[in-house]
């Protein structure tokens, strides 16, 4: 069992120094994400009641954009340089090498996402349970979306048409945006948003559960 | 992961090829029989609708592709795990070959959905939960299809394919509950009266028909297909060599 | 006395049959050398002896054991080196290293340096294998052979990029491994310089 928790962390580790070392792959994204949520002010005006009912919509929509530009890298090079070969064929089940892969990903890009979400509503002073809500949402929601990500990359990868990636992506996380948006919504009139936060979290569990072992069937099949 | 022999010779290539050409025929026959049936009980004898009047009567069409949009996305992701479990190549081949007529499917749904909102709702397009659905089955089919003409290997597009579709099933319940909510939410039970018709025996019994028309005029059109597509990957084995061999001299 | 054993196998790529009723098995000490032309199967070959691609016709197995039902505990007695070195650019030698003797599940404690230095890459611990040559790289992803307790080595085309040296090097791992028991199985088309070991030979093509 040792043996597993620390293969699982020397990948996580591989990957996370392999991300500060190549800033940008990581960095890029979340600079779109930053842009798009400034375009929206610049489109609609600087009318601040629309904007405030809007800019958690906003957020939401953006970081999906945006996690679906940055997943593209997730497994490009590994697939290219030959790792993901030696994945497969190691002792270990892939499934477990491929959660530290995800893992690593929101580490890089989830959790500076929901940061950059944080301050972005104090800037805009959203309400108070609002920016609560919106911040529980994307901690519960940003790591469905890597997980759901990485089975629709691992399908895609090398494949010609960049834009496949988001066609599959999109459609598998309407859900994980509708149930975020409803407690969002819900927070910012003062109901309670805990029927949401639970079909959140369950998702989460399911995908976490079943996206790493799809993910790894995956990868078998795209090597063959 | 034993399988009976039976299920194996059932599913060669071959000895499926052989029988497909008289399954298609009998259903594509039980298709147009039930199809006219349906369409002149649906269309003719059953009475107007006190609310809805004549426009009621595209639900023989809306309803039951409506149904296939799903079915067939079952059939799809169940026969691809099929193929991915038991490395099956005709579960491969049905999987792949359902994705086209159930996107069809689902495409014609949404268009008779549209149409029969038009006098109900005044407008062509409502949010409705059950059309969104339908709309966001249509993107995962599209995204399912999209993916098998990325690749140049018919069998590694199969098995990617149906870990999508696998994802997809998976997802479907949750896409569905959560757009259910959603629509609740923000519109109001507007839309309600048409979830639970309390449908007269006469409207019912053409519904029936129909919905038997779809399920075999899938099952028609997708061994048609199937046909084809065997002997793409079986291009290699002597007996599609002999069958092409035989039709050119007769030609 | 470990087997491996490869009966009436057949590979069709992009519809066309690469190769039909291939026949071979190796048993410990088993050193095999296939070759061939461009495209005539090398790589699948090797790819489906590690059980990447999946076995339409025919079986391989281990130990009696289709491989594919024993999954993990033959690929905790492989070790495959493909056309990719399985370097990471963005990592050092000691760094790739570490992955790679992780990934190997040898618990042992390693000296990473005397890897390097009979590899023929002494000193370059801490340089980032970006900034190195292909032959250099080549030599980083053969490290893993010093690092892997794997009693069945599958190499393909193992002596590509290097030079004399470096290849004079592996020769000597691969015969050091097979006297010891080991069994390797090895795509090339250069010709070997093995004297006093016995080495098999599968060529695969149309001259057959």
């Amino acid at each position: 069992m040792s043996e597993y928790i620390n293969i699982f962390f020397i990948i996580l580790r591989r990957d996370l120094m392999l991300a500060f070392r190549n800033k940008a792959e990581f960095v890029n994204p979340l600079m779109f994400f930053i842009i798009v949520i400034v375009l929206f002010p610049l489109a609609f005006g600087s009318d601040s009641a629309l904007l405030k009912q809007l800019t958690s919509g906003i957020i939401w929509v953006t970081a999906l954009l945006a996690t679906t530009l940055s997943l593209e890298t997730i497994f490009r090079s590994d697939f290219e340089d030959g790792s993901i070969e030696q994945f497969t064929l190691s002792r270990y089940p892939l499934t477990l090498l491929v959660s530290a892969k995800i893992l690593a990903h929101w580490i890089t890009f989830g959790l500076p996402l929901i940061a950059i979400s944080l301050f972005t509503g104090f800037i805009l002073s959203l309400p108070n349970q609002t920016i609560v809500a919106l911040c529980i949402t994307l901690a519960l929601g940003t790591p469905v979306l890597s997980l759901i990500g990485a089975i629709t990359v691992a399908l895609t990868i090398g494949l010609r048409g960049g834009m496949l990636l988001s066609l599959l992506i999109l459609p598998l996380t309407m859900p994980v945006l509708i149930f975020s948006m409803l407690a969002i919504q819900n927070a910012t009139i003062g109901q309670p948003i805990s029927a949401e936060i639970y079909f959140l979290a369950g998702i989460l569990v399911l995908a976490m559960t079943l996206a790493p072992i799809a993910t790894a069937a995956a990868l078998r099949i795209r090597l063959s | 992961m034993y399988l009976p022999k039976w299920l194996h010779q059932f599913g060669a290539p071959k000895y499926f090829y052989d029988l497909s050409l008289c399954i298609s025929r009998w259903a594509g026959i039980i298709c147009i029989i039930c199809f006219i049936c349906g369409l002149y009980g649906g269309l003719v004898l059953a009475p107007a609708d006190y609310q809805q009047g004549d426009s009621f009567r595209i639900m023989y069409i809306h309803v039951p592709s409506a149904w296939m949009s799903l079915f067939v996305y079952m059939v799809m992701a169940i026969a691809g795990g099929i193929g991915l479990i038991w490395r099956i190549k005709l579960a491969e081949i049905v999987a792949r070959s359902s994705a086209p007529i159930g996107a069809s499917f689902t495409f014609l749904a949404l268009v008779t959905g549209s149409i029969w909102g038009k006098p109900m709702w005044g407008t062509w397009w409502v949010w409705d939960a059950r059309l969104t659905s339908e709309l966001i089955l249509l993107f995962l089919y599209l995204g399912y299809i999209a993916l098998q003409s990325a690749f140049e290997d018919r069998r590694v597009a199969a098995r990617a394919g149906a870990i999508l579709a696998l994802v997809g099933i998976v997802n479907i319940p949750i896409i569905h509950y959560s757009v259910e909510w959603w629509s609740t939410l923000h519109q109001g039970p507007t839309i309600t009266k048409l979830d639970k018709p309390s449908i007269h025996l006469s409207m019912l019994i053409p519904l029936l028909f129909m919905v038997f028309a779809f399920k075999t005029f899938y099952i028609s059109t997708l061994l048609i297909r199937v046909r084809s597509e065997i002997l793409e990957y079986e291009c290699n084995t002597s007996w599609v060599k002999q069958l092409l061999g035989i039709n050119n001299g007769i030609k | 006395m470990s087997q491996f054993k490869v009966i009436q196998l057949e590979c069709i790529r992009r519809d066309n049959i690469l190769f039909q009723g291939l026949n071979f098995s190796l048993e410990d000490g088993g050193l095999l050398q296939i070759d061939g032309v461009n495209g005539s199967g090398k790589s699948s070959l090797l790819q489906m002896c590690s059980g990447l691609i999946q076995v339409s016709e025919g079986e391989i197995t281990w130990n009696g054991e289709n491989i594919i039902d024993c999954r993990y505990q033959f690929q905790s007695d492989i070790s495959y080196f493909g056309h990719s070195n399985g370097v990471k650019a963005g990592l050092t030698a000691i760094e790739n290293m570490i992955v790679m003797h992780a990934l190997a599940g040898n618990s042992s404690r390693i000296n990473y340096s005397a890897i390097l230095e009979q590899i023929g890459l002494t000193g370059m611990e801490d340089v980032l294998s970006s900034r190195m040559s292909a032959g250099q790289k080549r030599r980083l992803g053969l490290a893993r052979l010093f690092m892997s307790k794997a009693k069945l080595w599958l190499l393909d085309e193992p002596f590509n990029a290097l030079d004399k040296q470096g290849k004079a090097v592996i020769e000597r791992v691969i015969v050091q491994h097979c006297s010891a028991g080991g069994i390797v199985i090895f795509a090339t088309h250069q010709t070997m310089e093995i004297d006093g070991y016995p080495l098999q030979h599968i060529h695969l093509g149309n001259e057959q």
